[in-house]
């Protein structure tokens, strides 16, 4: 029993599938592994363990959009006559291994001439002879060993990285580099002998400023002048200020023969700025989770004319269009069922396994997944107009989130124009010439600059740290928020709950070893997700399976599965496809079984409570008030309401606009609102909160637009996730405290006449790197 | 003291070849993946000969 897939790593149950004295799991995974070594591949299982993805069964006629001129030409980069470059998506690439065999591609179809991948992307840049091979070819053949393209999250590859921050920040490093060289003799005193050298050097560093002021800096500049301009104020006006007034004094100094001023100062200001900036976009690329929920629907589907079958894009269809869906793809639209009928798999939209059965003439709504046979629809509203992307765009408008730090930038605007004009008014009454110079400091060595570092540093440290802990956020603005929940909603199914094997119930005639090793082998063929769940149930019964083999198997999607080993017949499926007496059908989610025709029993599906959830609910109930919305009956009721202290705010049977109509009532005492759920039918009440976080199972496959995402077994640390928060606003204040005592420190200088060019050279760089030290060491190496 | 010049004069030169090169290297995307090609580097060097005479058939562990 203890034998692991070659190719993918999983358990090989029964005989496997024996191949070149390896064994495999299934003939998906044996395919695979003799297309590599049939092209010299090997080497693919030499990297990693068992680094396989196993290969889904995936109909052939999947890409078929692609042969569609005006598609197709949507996802092609550059196109001759000879060779197409595309980049396409690969969501599955996972490892070391996956980059060996993406790019040795060209030796299993040598009509790829290079594909060159980017693993934090996921993405691979292919360029293929169209002569000798379709781009549905190329995108089969990637499915085909594994790596199944993603074509509807295509606009967000196609967005061109921003490198201005990256220019910017070579020409400021450049200029402080090169400036402070030639300043270094006039800190050593040197250069006053000197007139003409210090001259030459001023000019000098005057020139290489101007790109500095111009070019590295001008975000900060435009940035201030339209908030001004809108009679509003940000972060960036004192920064502003401060830069000016260092460059005007500097190009003051300079012009009138006083050597080379501040520039050095300016320029390495500018530089850590914009490093600051940088770091920013950096931590925003490496999670580049936000993809559309569009992306979990096609792009093309097959419309019915008069002339037969035609591929039309989504947007194209219309009210009364006949569209034909084959299994496995996604209702792209609500719909009529023109077909008899047919099985819909919900458990996208509502997180419940079981296929719904829909007859002729019901109406579906978009986002189910067919099972079996192609059916027809008609379409009743267009896409764009369907009921989930109503209940989307509903919540679209967002909640104004008001940033903190404009606050904190009008205190400071406000304190240093008073210091500069209390400064000012002090010097003109006792007489002092040098007013100009000394208010001029004042702006100078005020300037925020360790305060615009503090943040930046500080939550995108605690973003990725929260990251390796399973909690993904869209951006650092999440944590401020985080830090005034008050009530926390959680949905119940999929996100407290989840189907347990170990809550499967077998009802009916008690089953020997022998027949349990016969259930486990038929199910193991499956990859249905209760047959899936069944597989790992009996697994835990450790039955002796060695000595069977599947002899026939046929699978009948969303009815169920029928095998025959050695001449026993096994069925495992709905209630008509086994044939099970009509007293024995139940509305709980089950799987019946029939053994050579008789029926035995069923297995019944419980949702249990995840793992942690418990002392997870009782932990934030000291912080937090909970609430639990739930879209099923009230059956679960009691078990929910066990673990809470206080199970009044306990809501059953709610429609997804219910949740969302909830929330609003939270948020109109005036509280912010953390809601936890998954699903597309959350969406509303996830965009609705302050802060929606999407449960997960699978990074790749569930990411709607929420504010963060958690993968579920993350879920239990969501209390000490929400104190890392919390330590990141700690974090936040030292830093703050840190840039403000540097900033009082400059201020007495300037106020009191004394700021000499040394002083404000060193300052202002030092103050700037013991915040980015601070808030890195702090953050970085935290444990939760 | 004029040599002083002519050194400043090259010192400005040396930094704006470095500023190029950097300008260069972002342009044509060298730091847009900084993960991958620190893998790719492990890989045999069999990859890159177009006619290699390996047979066909597995190679074991």
């Amino acid at each position: 029993m203890s034998e692991h897939c070659y190719h993918c790593g999983d358990e090989v149950i029964g005989k496997g599938v024996h191949y070149d004295n390896k064994v495999f799991c299934c003939n998906g995974c044996k395919g695979v592994y003799q297309l590599l070594s049939d092209n010299a591949l090997g080497d693919f299982y030499n990297m990693e363990n068992k680094p396989g993805t196993k290969p889904l069964n995936s109909d052939v006629h999947r890409y078929a959009f692609l042969n569609v001129e005006e598609i197709r030409s949507k996802f092609i980069d550059f196109e001759d006559d000879k060779i197409t470059i595309v980049t396409l998506f690969l969501p599955k690439i996972h490892c070391s291994s996956c980059i060996y065999l993406l790019e040795n591609i060209t030796k299993i179809e040598p009509a790829i001439q290079s594909c060159q991948v980017d693993f934090s992307k996921r993405t691979a840049n292919i360029i293929f002879d169209h002569n000798k091979l379709s781009l549905e070819n190329l995108a089969l053949l990637l499915d085909r060993i594994g790596y199944a393209p993603n074509f509807s999250s295509q606009k967000e590859i196609k967005k061109k990285r921003d490198l201005s921050y990256l220019y910017k920040l070579g020409v400021a490093g450049f200029a402080f580099g090169s400036i402070m060289l030639w300043t270094f003799p006039e800190y050593l005193g040197v250069s006053e002998d000197n007139p003409e050298f210090r001259n030459f050097s001023a000019w000098l560093s005057f020139a290489v400023s101007l790109p500095v002021l111009f070019y590295s800096a001008n975000e900060y500049l435009i940035s201030a002048f339209k908030t001004l301009r809108y009679g509003s104020i940000n972060l960036d006006v004192p920064i502003s200020l401060g830069i000016l007034a260092l460059y005007f004094k500097s190009a003051y100094n300079i012009f009138s023969g006083l050597g080379p001023g501040y520039m050095d100062s300016f320029a390495g200001f500018v530089f850590f700025l914009l490093i600051g900036k940088w770091f920013q976009s950096k931590t925003y690329d490496s999670l580049s989770f936000e993809r559309d929920y569009t992306s979990y629907f096609p792009v093309a589907v097959s419309r019915i004319n008069t002339d037969g079958e035609e591929i039309v894009e989504i947007d194209k269809l219309q009210i009364g269009d006949t569209i034909r869906l084959r299994n496995e793809e996604v209702i792209p639209c609500d719909s009529e069922l023109v077909s008899k009928s047919t099985q819909i798999d919900f458990s996208f939209v509502t997180g419940e396994s079981e296929p719904v059965q829909k007859k002729a003439g019901e109406f579906i709504y978009a986002g189910g997944r067919v099972k079996g046979d192609a059916i027809d629809l008609r379409v009743v509203k267009e896409s764009s107009r369907s009921h989930l992307t109503q209940l989307w765009n509903d919540a679209g408008e967002k909640h104004g989130k008001t940033e903190n730090t404009d606050k904190v930038s009008i205190y400071f605007l406000v304190a240093v124009l008073v210091i500069a004009a209390i400064t000012a008014i002090y010097y003109s009454i006792t007489g002092s010439e040098s007013v100009t110079e000394i208010v001029v400091a004042v702006l100078i060595v005020a300037c925020p600059c360790a305060l615009a570092l503090s943040k930046p540093f500080t939550y995108g440290n605690i973003m990725r740290v929260m990251g390796r802990y399973g909690l993904y956020l869209k951006n650092t603005g999440v944590i401020p928020t985080l830090n005034e929940i008050k009530h926390i909603v959680f949905d119940k199914t999929g996100t407290l709950t989840k189907n347990d094997p170990e809550a499967i119930n077998f009802e009916g005639t008690p089953l020997n070893e022998t027949e349990k090793g016969l259930i486990l082998i038929t199910a193991n063929s499956s990859t249905h997700p209760l047959s899936r769940a069944i597989v790992r149930h009996l697994l835990q019964e450790k039955p002796d399976t060695s000595s069977f083999e599947i002899s026939a198997y046929t699978e009948n999607s969303g009815q169920g599965v029928k095998a025959m080993i050695g001449d026993t017949e096994i069925r495992l499926g709905s209630a008509s496809f086994v044939e099970a007496p009509k007293e024995e059908h139940i509305d709980e989610t089950a799987t019946y079984i029939s053994i050579n025709g008789r029926y035995r029993g069923k297995y019944i599906f419980k949702s249990s409570i995840r793992d942690g959830v418990p002392e997870l609910l009782s932990q934030l109930e000291e912080r937090y008030k909970i609430h639990v919305l739930s879209g099923d009956k009230e059956k679960d009721r009691n078990m929910i309401a066990e673990m809470l202290q206080d199970d009044s705010n306990l809501q059953f049977s709610c429609t997804p606009k219910e949740k969302s109509e909830y929330i609003q009532y939270l948020q109109n005492t005036g509280e912010k609102v953390l809601m936890i759920g998954d699903g597309l039918n959350d969406s509303g009440a996830l965009e609705r909160a302050d802060v929606g976080i999407a449960v997960s199972e699978d990074m790749f496959r569930f990411t709607p637009s929420s504010d963060a995402i958690i993968k579920s077994d993350s879920l239990n640390k969501l209390d000490r996730l929400l104190k890392l928060s919390n330590y990141a606003k700690k974090v936040l204040r030292v830093c703050y405290g840190f840039s403000l005592i540097y900033n009082v420190l400059g201020l007495s200088f300037a106020v009191s006449g004394q700021l000499t060019p040394l002083v404000a050279a060193i300052l202002m760089p030092i103050s700037s790197i013991t915040i980015v030290v601070i808030a890195t060491f702090s953050t970085v190496f935290k444990r939760i | 003291m004029g040599i002083i010049y002519l050194m400043l004069v090259v010192s400005l030169v040396i930094a704006l070849f470095f500023l190029a090169s950097f300008l260069w290297a972002a342009k044509t995307g060298q730091y847009d993946d900084d993960y991958t090609p620190s893998v790719r580097i492990l890989f045999d060097d069999e990859q890159n000969q177009t006619s290699n005479n390996q047979t066909n058939g597995s190679r074991e562990v």
